[in-house]
């Protein structure tokens, strides 16, 4: 195991738990996606609420009852906030940054709702995300 | 700097999710007469591990892969602006307990912006977390909880985005109707 993936405080076992309990109920749950909007004190300040409830929003429009749009706090890349992290099943997940709630509508259409991901918005793919 | 107070609240009921609270209580109060102003966020989660000086310290975070942590100290510093202050401590509930006062027509208080949409947000995208929300002015108080909102519903409408739509326009007329400073 790396050095990163070891479990070293309480807070990296919490984490672990919730990342592990998300992927479980997604599949269990019936959820095809999750948007997962990081609502640190970092993401606050820079517009992530407006950038959440643009994805509401199109949640809402959609009419989709198996995407599930959630939260989380920081995942340290601060300087790109507003971020989120999409998830389809059993797909990579795609970590998008420096959001509006422009580029986020445009994200939930692109990537969640038709499955092609938005390059010009990703920071990362796969488990950095 | 968060330019809404209601933005601070959101920050403090997401150090609220994180710390596993299945309970979060937030409570606005505003007294005309003492030209004063509280906001309390409290839950049930596994409260404060560190004393609360260390706390608001903004070097001190609970994340191993940060060297910061500016919500608190940054809370403190708006209500103190206000000649107000910030305690911490442990809540009735059983978790963490965050209570602000600043000073209600103070000209450096910041708005208390959009409540309603800060907390439907966070009863949407957390479903399995009661959420309680009571605004007081003077002595009037109206309560707003998401457990209630929800039973209210016709029961195939019980999904995140109706109560969260339910849950902001009953802040709201709590807000308008109590005539609360914003």
């Amino acid at each position: 195991m790396s050095d990163d993936k070891k479990i070293t405080s309480v807070e990296k076992l919490r984490e672990l738990k919730s990342r592990v309990k998300r992927e479980i109920s997604l599949r269990e749950d019936g959820y095809q996606a999750c948007v997962t909007v990081h609502m640190g004190t970092c993401g606050i300040a820079s517009g992530a609420p407006e950038v959440l409830d643009a994805v509401l929003d199109e949640l809402e429009f959609s009419g989709r009852t198996d995407i599930r749009v959630t939260t989380s706090g920081c995942i340290g890349v601060c300087s790109r906030e507003p971020v989120m992290t999409v998830e389809l099943l059993d797909e990579k997940k795609v970590l998008y940054g420096d959001l509006d709630p422009d580029k986020a509508r445009q994200v939930f259409r692109d990537h969640v709702l038709e499955g092609k991901v938005v390059p010009r918005y990703v920071v990362t793919l796969g488990d950095g995300a | 700097m968060m330019r809404d107070l209601s933005l601070h609240v959101l920050d403090l009921i997401e150090n609220s999710i994180r710390a596993g609270a299945t309970r979060i209580w937030i409570t606005l109060q505003e007294h005309p007469a003492l030209d004063r102003m509280e906001i309390v966020v409290e839950d049930n989660g596994c409260g404060f591990e560190v004393s609360p000086e260390r706390a608001e310290d903004p070097f001190y975070t609970t994340k191993e892969d940060k060297h910061t942590g500016l919500g608190l100290s940054l809370l403190k510093a708006a209500a103190e602006l206000t000649g107000g202050g910030m305690r911490i401590g442990e809540s009735e509930l059983g978790g963490a307990k965050v209570e602000v006062w600043m000073g209600l027509g103070h000209v450096d208080r910041n708005p208390l912006g959009d409540l309603a949409a800060a907390l439907s947000c966070m009863v949407c995208t957390h479903p399995e977390i009661e959420i309680g929300c009571k605004i007081a002015v003077g002595s009037s108080v109206r309560v707003v909880q998401s457990s209630n909102v929800k039973a209210q519903l016709p029961e195939g409408e019980r999904i995140g985005l109706a109560v969260a739509r339910r849950v902001s326009q009953e802040i709201k007329r709590a807000l308008a109707d109590l005539g609360a400073q914003q």
